[in-house]
């Protein structure tokens, strides 16, 4: 269960502090999902990157099953993510001198995993995104929208707690943006994952059972 | 804004950068620059010492004999002296000597003695004169001399010197035995070299060894009054001693000495012959040499005066039959005087005798001789006889032979005339002046017991005057020497001219036909040869460039790598100033604006740096690296010229670098450096092609290997030379080797990473280095390559651990080698021999049973090895025995060899006559390249005061032998071109025993000689030391230099790191720590690492196994490890540098895409 109480987040400036966000409360349970919108600027990726343990909070607390990852020192902290959180972030990011299916594994490599397992997860999951044949080509050979599909499957090797997507289709087109999304979806819904999706596109929203606006550095319901 | 403002805060806001690549090109100026500043120092040094060594002295007058001291004052009184910029001469006697420590029994050899009175002191325009000059038996010793024999003031010191001798040693009436002369003295006072104590005219970086002592007393104990053998010259001013051509004041000064040089200056005698109405022309040597009889002859037939030529000799017995007569002079004279004395007194009465020997039947073709009638009285014979003369006669080899020859009679005549002229024989020392027969006291063997009474009479009566006489041409084919073919020149003026006028006359007439230096008078411009010699026989800044190479190139690639690295960390800004509207030139033009003030910038730190590593290998030569110049004097001089050369080459060779990086980003699209996706383009445009590079890279790799193996299977079956196989296929390897794994990483196939754990982030951080294959592959090619030449270079070290004793070895096989101060001309070899030399004694006897002495001529001159840092002008030359090159020993490199005889024998070549004139010489291959910088064929001109140039041909190399200090010529040769070098000073000595106790012996029982022995390993150690030295030095710094490199492949990393710092992002957001990603970027780094020194290492190792297993040698030495070791740790260390860089990248921004 992911619990955030009284998220506040500042950046120090010449000025004074600027604040980002405000008393931003969230909980969500194993299989929930939600999206995040809000205009440039209103902190949705910051946020993700509070609750990915990627930057600490100035107020306020995560939990994710109980812990807070920011009482863990350095070392405990990769693992947590390692273990816990899996990020797909706008920009694949994969590793251009790796394959298709080392990129996959490469959260696994540092992992106390079996490597075996590892890497039958990692084929069963290139299967499941649909890209079982191309488990050995690089990077620099696939499209925009295969490239976010391994980076779906990376993020997901580990069967992380939580799952944080940062615009996940921001760079894709129509038909690939739809792919990437119902992917992410199907493959949450299967792993039991807590979803959270930053995007602008209304589009994918609409898709997501629960939405939050971020407006005023605050997190507001966008159903109610 | 302005350009300006533009440009300040650009440099300020990426000071980092910036910092990095000034200090780049700041460590490249200052190795630049310091090396050439290295090159400058040693020859200031060199120069610096030597002035300090010459004092006042510019120019010197030296002879081999003495010449009047007045002779100093005569030239320095002639007006055209000062006008011709000259200020003082200065008489002193020059010799060379041996000093004992009476106490200690420590002794010297090789001790420059100076005989010097008030005159010297002044001459250097030292203060109280008189106090500083040695008085009665005081000796004032260099502060060196002192030290190495630890004399203290007050202690008696033995001194040892060549006893002067106008007679040649190596001629009949020379003194063999008593060449030397040791002298008592008492040590006054330990000069250092303010105060002279190095005062020495020769050049040597060295230290000298050097004993004033006074004047007068060395004259009196050399029987040399008032004459010394030398004369200072001082220039006016100090101004004009800076003047390098000092050709105008030698011209001057060569004509005033030979205006005031008297014929006794140069050992020659003219007398009146008041009873025979004529001159006599004779030398203290009591030999004309042909050039000398050549000038008296002409010079009269020039005055119309007539010559007679003389030669006269001692024969031990004249015989005919069981009558002889003992020791009794003999006369050739010319043709014409000897017939007419025949006819003029062939009716005169002769005994009649029938005690005939031999009919004279069978004498017809025996050559003529005529008795005076004592003598034939004496035999009982009448013309016709046969006569046999018996005499000595001195080989050059060292021996005394006693040869005879036959006449027939033919006449007799009676004691007047010329038959009567005692002054026909020169004063021999110890004949003519003895008062009887019996007093006689000569240089070789008598047996007093065989004169009788009637010969005492004759000696009373007539003393010197010949008994015999013979043609000249037959005196000269019997008792031939080098020295001269006449003992004197009768000089008949015309009849009723005053003998006193025609003495006069041609006194002057012949002393203005001579050339001074014809008799060993010689004018040396000292001060100007030296400065000429000063500039080196190494140019140590061209060394210490190649020594820093690697230094020079891994400081170039760093400044160029961050360069880079700033710009490319500047891309947006590059696409933002596009965007608005700068033109590419405007923004090139800004960068390079930038570059070119980085440059100067590290430049002008680069200059300071300069100065610092200059008086770093100042520092280094003269402590660690001692070895290689053999002095501790050498300084560091700051020229401006070098400082500003490595300045500008500096600032050039960064700008080439910073063009380079700019011209490749103008290929970047505007859009893909605003979006920053413009290194992935230009590697995009790159991988395009990586497969069919992939390809050709492969086809190359095989082509070379397959060539290298060709080349090593070519050596191994002695189809090429070993060093060549080896070191070409070594070579060809290492390139194979880096294509290969230029191949290897562009290739797509490889294990699958997987599992988990450290090993798998190492892999993770391995599969890095293909990422930029390129940038990789140049990283390996560069330590692949130092460490190549790293290691390749240590099989050129010396080994002294191999022996000499092999007879084509270094040493030739003799185990012992020794140089005397004194000539030795008696054969050590021979039973005679030894007991001249007074090896004798049971237990001498037995402990030098088996020895054998090589020995060898000597003309001194300069060491023409690495030992001299002085380029050597007139180097030493040693002539060795016919036995000796017979003997075929020492390897050589390579001859000029023709025949079958001579390629097994290339020392034959030395015997073989050219057609043009020059002689053969062989020399060590060191010293040919190295420091004559010659080859084989080349000929090196010797110039000799009073005589023609030299021309030496180099027709053959040693290989690495004892023999680099000097030239070797055949004996035959020797002797022809420098008569007046007498006896053997150097000996090569095969010892079958204890060597240690031989040379002890040696030393011991020849004291007299000077007679200093050393081991033939040690002489060759010596050499070695230095070339061992050099290649240390181009070791460490090499080594240096990949160490710096190893900082710029980290620089390497950084930039990898940098342009995936959203890749690493990524692994820190899906867990990844510091630990994984220092592993990861130190195995990235040390792949590259291992695969260059490995590489390097192994080719290098194949390309010199056969030096290692020739010399017996096992793998490179440990200091070698050890450093490759450091380069490792310290690129690895390097590599944190990177990893450090990439923890403290910020996360998030790299994670966010826009």
């Amino acid at each position: 269960m992911l619990e955030v109480a009284n998220l506040s987040k500042e950046y120090p400036t010449p000025q004074g502090g600027l604040s980002i966000l405000e008393d931003v409360s969230l909980s969500l349970t194993r299989g929930e999902s939600v999206a995040i919108m809000g205009p440039s600027g209103s902190g949705k990726s910051t946020l993700l990157y509070i609750l990915g343990a990627l930057e600490p909070p100035s107020a306020g607390s995560v939990r994710l099953d109980g812990q807070d990852p920011f009482q863990l020192k350095e070392r405990e902290l990769a693992a947590f993510r390692n273990q816990e959180i899996g990020f797909i972030f706008q920009d694949h990011c994969l590793l251009p001198q790796c394959s298709v299916i080392e990129n996959v594994l490469t959260p696994t490599l540092v992992a106390k995993a079996d490597g075996h397992e590892a890497e039958t997860r990692a084929r069963s999951l290139l299967e499941q995104v649909g890209l079982a044949g191309r488990i050995e080509h690089r990077p620099a050979e696939l499209s925009g929208g295969e490239k976010q599909r391994v980076a779906l499957a990376r993020a997901l090797v580990m069967r992380p707690l939580l799952l944080l997507c940062d615009e996940p289709t921001g760079n894709l087109d129509h038909k690939s943006a739809d792919v990437v999304a119902s992917l992410l979806l199907e493959l949450h819904r299967q792993q039991e994952t807590i979803l959270i999706v930053v995007t602008h596109s209304a589009e994918l929203a609409a898709r997501f059972p629960v939405r939050y606006e971020l407006l005023e550095r605050r997190l507001k319901s966008k159903d109610e | 804004m302005q350009t300006a403002v533009l440009l300040r805060r650009n440099l300020a806001y990426y000071w980092r950068t910036n910092l990095v690549v000034v200090c780049g090109v700041a460590v490249a100026v200052a190795v630049l620059a310091g090396a050439l500043l290295v090159g400058d120092s040693v020859r200031a040094s060199l120069r610096d010492l030597l002035l300090g060594r010459l004092g006042s002295t510019e120019q010197v007058i030296t002879s081999a004999g003495f010449f009047r001291e007045q002779l100093a004052d005569e030239i320095q009184r002639d007006e055209r002296f000062n006008a011709s910029g000259f200020g003082v001469a200065c008489p002193l006697i020059v010799l060379d000597g041996t000093l004992t420590h009476e106490a200690s029994k420590r002794w010297a050899s090789g001790v420059q003695v100076y005989g010097v009175d008030e005159r010297f002191w002044q001459f250097h325009a030292r203060e109280n004169a008189g106090s500083a000059t040695p008085r009665n038996r005081e000796m004032l010793l260099g502060a060196s001399l002192a030290d190495d024999l630890g004399v203290a003031t007050g202690d008696t010191l033995l001194l040892r010197i060549e006893k002067p001798s106008a007679i040649p040693v190596e001629s009949l009436h020379g003194r063999k035995e008593d060449v030397g002369r040791t002298i008592r003295f008492n040590a006054r006072e330990r000069l250092d070299s303010s105060a002279l104590g190095e005062f020495s005219l020769r050049l040597q970086q060295t230290s000298v060894r050097v004993v004033f002592v006074p004047l007068r007393l060395l004259q009196k104990e050399l029987e040399q009054e008032s004459r010394v053998n030398t004369i200072l010259l001082s220039a006016q001013a100090s101004g004009a001693r800076q003047e390098m051509d000092t050709a105008p004041s030698t011209v001057a000064l060569r004509s005033i000495l030979k205006e005031r040089v008297r014929l006794e200056d140069m050992g020659l005698k003219l007398r009146v012959l008041q009873e025979q109405r004529s001159l006599s022309l004779e030398t203290e040597s009591t030999l004309v040499n042909d050039s000398l009889a050549e000038t008296a002859s002409a010079t009269a037939a020039k005055m119309g005066i007539r010559t007679l030529p003389l030669f006269s000799y001692l024969a031990n017995n004249i015989r005919s039959g069981p009558p002889d007569i003992p020791y009794s002079l003999v006369a050739a004279i010319d043709e014409q005087t000897f017939e007419n004395l025949r006819r003029v007194h062939a009716s005169e009465g002769a005994p009649a005798s029938s005690s005939s020997s031999s009919s004279p039947s069978s004498s017809q073709q025996l050559p003529p001789i005529i008795l005076n009638d004592w003598a034939a009285r004496e035999l009982g014979i009448q013309t016709g006889a046969v006569v046999t003369l018996e005499y000595y006669l001195w080989q050059d080899g060292g021996r005394l032979l006693t040869q005879t020859a036959d006449f027939q009679l033919a006449g007799i005549v009676p004691i007047e005339g010329i038959a009567a002229d005692r002054d026909l024989v020169p004063e021999y020392p110890g004949i003519t002046g003895a008062e009887s027969l019996s007093d006689w006291d000569p240089p070789f063997p008598v047996d007093l017991s065989r004169i009788k009474d009637r010969d005492e009479e004759y000696w009373d009566k007539y003393r010197t005057t010949p008994k015999a006489f013979i043609p000249l041409a037959k005196g000269q084919e019997l008792w031939p020497s080098r020295f001269g073919k006449l003992t004197s020149l009768r000089i008949l003026p015309a009849a009723g001219a005053p003998l006193e006028t025609a003495l006069a006359s041609y006194g002057e007439t012949l002393r203005a036909a001579l050339d001074p230096s014809q008799v060993g008078l010689v004018l040396y411009p000292v001060r100007a040869e030296g400065l000429k010699a000063s500039r080196g026989a190494t140019n140590f800044g061209e060394y210490f460039l190649y020594f820093s190479f690697f230094l020079v190139i891994s400081a170039f690639m760093l400044a160029a790598l961050f360069f880079k690295l700033g710009v490319e960390q500047r891309l947006r800004e590059i696409g933002i100033l596009q965007a608005i509207g700068f033109p590419a030139s405007r923004i090139r033009t800004l960068f390079l604006i930038e570059g070119i003030l980085l440059a100067t910038m590290g430049s002008l730190l680069g200059l300071a740096g300069a100065l610092l590593y200059g008086r770093l290998m100042m520092l280094g030569l003269t402590t660690w690296w001692v070895g290689a110049v053999g002095t501790t004097l050498l300084r560091l001089h700051v020229a401006p010229s070098s400082l500003a050369l490595g300045g500008v080459g500096g600032v050039l060779a960064a700008l080439v670098c910073i063009f380079w990086t700019l011209r490749r980003l103008a290929k970047a699209s505007p859009r893909s450096m605003l979006t920053g996706t413009a290194l992935s383009e230009l590697n995009a445009r790159r991988s395009d092609t990586t497969r069919q590079r992939r390809s050709y890279t492969f086809l190359i790799a095989i082509v070379l290997s397959v060539a290298a193996l060709g080349l090593l299977l070519c050596s191994a079956l002695g189809w090429i030379s070993q060093v060549a196989g080896f070191f070409g296929g070594g070579s060809l390897l290492l390139v194979a080797l880096l294509c290969h794994q230029a191949v290897w990483l562009r290739s797509r196939k490889r294990r699958m990473l997987g599992g988990s754990g450290l090993w798998s982030v190492v892999r993770l951080g391995f599969r890095n280095v293909a990422h930029r294959s390129v940038r990789s592959v140049l990283c390996i090619a560069l330590i692949a390559s130092a460490a190549f030449i790293i290691v390749a270079v240590d099989s050129f070290k010396r080994d002294d651990r191999n022996s000499t004793l092999d007879r084509k070895s270094g040493g030739g096989g003799f185990a012992l080698l020794a140089e005397s101060a004194l000539p030795l001309v008696h054969d050590p070899n021979t039973t005679e021999g030894r007991e001249a030399l007074n090896l004798v004694g049971e237990q001498t006897t037995n402990s030098l049973d088996g020895l054998s002495f090589a020995r060898f001529r000597v003309r001194p001159g300069d060491d023409a090895s690495c030992l001299n840092l002085y380029q050597p002008r007139n180097p030493r030359i040693l002539a060795p025995t016919d036995d000796f090159l017979s003997s075929n020993r020492f390897g050589f490199q390579d001859s000029l060899s023709s025949t079958k005889e001579e390629q097994e024998n290339p020392w034959l070549l030395l015997d073989k006559d050219t057609t043009d004139g020059a002689i053969p010489v062989i020399a060590d291959a060191n010293s040919l390249s190295y420091v004559l910088h010659l080859k084989l064929g080349d000929e090196l001109t010797l110039e000799r005061e009073g005589g023609k140039p030299l021309r030496l041909r180099i027709v053959g190399a040693l290989s690495d032998t004892i023999f680099q200090s000097e030239l070797l010529m055949s004996e035959k040769n020797f002797l022809r071109h420098f008569p007046e070098q007498e006896g053997y000073r150097f000996f090569l000595l095969d010892a079958p025993r204890d060597s240690t106790a031989t040379a002890k012996l040696l030393e011991a029982q020849l004291s007299d000689f000077g007679f200093d022995v050393t081991s033939t390993a040690e002489r060759l150690a010596s050499f070695h030391r230095v070339e061992n030295t050099f290649i240390s030095t181009f070791q460490m710094l090499g080594a240096l230099g990949l160490a710096l490199g190893t900082l710029g492949m980290a620089a390497v990393l950084l930039r990898n790191v940098l342009e995936r710092r959203r890749e690493l992002a990524l692994l820190r957001a899906v867990g990844y720590n510091a630990k994984h990603f220092a592993l990861m970027t130190v195995a990235e780094n040390a792949m590259l690492l291992c695969c260059g020194l490995l590489t390097g290492t192994a080719c290098a190792l194949l390309a010199i196994a056969p030096v290692f297993f020739s010399r017996g040698k096992g793998l490179p030495n440990f200091s070698l490890g050890l450093l490759l070791l450091l380069v490792l740790i310290s690129g690895l260390l390097a590599s944190l540098v990177a990893t450090l860089a990439a923890l403290r990248s910020p996360l998030i921004p790299a994670l966010r895409s826009e």
